[in-house]
């Protein structure tokens, strides 16, 4: 699940977005070369809970984020363990849960808005050979805002099939893509009709 | 005014609408008619979703075939469902996304969403996820999108469909109060139709009655009766 802003004045509120997004680089990079001890690993995920409390999102909203990747944590945790012993699963899953964590906290302290603005500024220079910039980040914040909606889709599938009292099995996924393209149809007349595109 | 002369449409060989002829000077038009009657498609053909195949239609002087991108302009469109109409994470971004296409700068974006919302109710739910909003808060949402760029014309297609009674009736007052040009309401709830000035009737894609609502719904009522 891609957490969504959450207004607030802290200082990760407050900073650019495109200092937050190198930070964020820089930071990723760190933490998932860092941790080769249990200690080192313990000291990363440290680190980005206090990531979330200089956001002023709080503890409870670090825990809920471990909570969401709590699949990816379980894959990476035992894969690990059974091949590489324990102390390895627990620093390779930091390294890559720490980067998931980090993510999150940006995503939280950030406008939508904002990192369309950062991404199209990145984005610039790729102009020259031929890239639309305000289109692709427009399309990275739609992906965002459909998500949802996607959700919303595949939820009213499972209802439809317990309220019959059938089973798709894996069909369920085509009408789920005709569903979603349905849904995109009506997306792209919105887009015309709001003078977007 | 809106006026369409021998407007026509066919999509994949099929004619969904034909030989359409009316002037409209009406402030409040209620186009009426049984589902795939063609209401929907002559609403499109207003702002340019869909183009005429034959004849034309023009909308506040725009000649919608040949200048799409100033009847766009003119011309807001809501839908039915609010889902496939708001584009961004939270209705604040929603309604800066409007500002930005309507070239209002960057740094007036905020206060301006932030003003609208105000006026729709929704200030105190500016940064939720749009999802999360109700029904009638969505639709209430898409209507603010639409009507922060000031358009001239306004059309919504079955505005009022997907919601409860009370907030059918906050849309519907919406929609008839706002101090816009011209508003184009298709719809299947026969009270809002009685409200507006002049009520359009469609089936089988012509335009087959026209004229005061009352007169035209009690037609239209009588035929199933």
């Amino acid at each position: 699940m891609i957490p969504l802003y959450r207004a607030g004045a802290s200082v990760l509120h407050r900073s650019p977005t495109g200092a937050k997004l190198i930070v964020l680089a820089v930071v990723a990079v760190v933490c998932s070369l860092y941790p080769h001890t249990a200690l080192t690993a313990l000291i990363v995920l440290g680190l980005t809970l206090g990531v979330f409390l200089i956001g002023g999102l709080g503890p409870v909203a670090w825990l809920l984020q471990l909570w969401q990747a709590k699949w990816i944590i379980a894959f990476l945790a035992v894969s690990q363990a059974v091949f590489l012993g324990p102390v390895a699963a627990l620093t390779g899953t930091v390294r890559v849960v720490s980067v998931l964590l980090l993510a999150a906290a940006v995503t939280m302290t950030t406008r939508t808005s904002d990192m369309i603005d950062a991404i199209e500024r990145a984005l610039r220079p790729f102009r020259r050979i031929g890239a639309d910039p305000a289109r692709v980040a427009f399309t990275a914040s739609l992906t965002i805002a459909v998500i949802p909606v996607i959700g919303a889709l595949a939820a009213q599938i499972r209802e439809a099939q317990r309220a019959r009292g059938v089973r798709l099995g894996v069909r369920w996924i085509a009408v789920l893509l005709v569903n979603a393209l349905r849904h995109a149809d009506d997306v792209g007349d919105a887009l015309t009709a709001r003078g977007i595109v | 005014m809106i006026r369409a002369a021998g407007l026509g449409v066919e999509i994949d060989g099929t004619r969904i609408l034909e030989a359409v002829d009316v002037e409209l000077p009406q402030r409040r038009i209620a186009v009426i008619g049984a589902n795939g009657s063609g209401k929907s498609t002559f609403a499109r053909t207003l702002n340019g979703l869909v183009l005429p195949t034959e004849g034309s239609v023009e909308v506040a002087g725009i000649d919608v075939a040949r200048e799409r991108r100033r009847a766009r302009d003119a011309v807001g469109f809501l839908f039915s469902n609010p889902d496939a109409q708001i584009l961004m994470p939270t209705p604040s971004e929603d309604l800066a996304l409007s500002l930005k296409a309507a070239g209002v700068p960057r740094s007036e974006r905020t206060d301006r969403a932030l003003e609208e919302l105000e006026r729709f109710g929704l200030a105190t739910h500016a940064e939720q996820p749009a999802y999360s909003l109700s029904g009638g808060q969505k639709q209430l949402l898409a209507l603010a999108a639409v009507l922060v760029r000031a358009p001239r014309v306004l059309v919504a297609d079955e505005p009022t469909t997907l919601l409860d009674l009370g907030n059918a009736r906050r849309i519907g007052d919406l929609l008839l109060g706002s101090d816009i040009e011209q508003t184009v309401l298709v719809t299947h709830d026969l009270d809002l139709a009685s409200r507006c000035d002049i009520a359009l009737r469609f089936d089988d894609g012509r335009l087959t009655d026209l004229g005061e609502p009352r007169d035209v719904i009690d037609a239209y009522v009588a035929e199933f009766a």
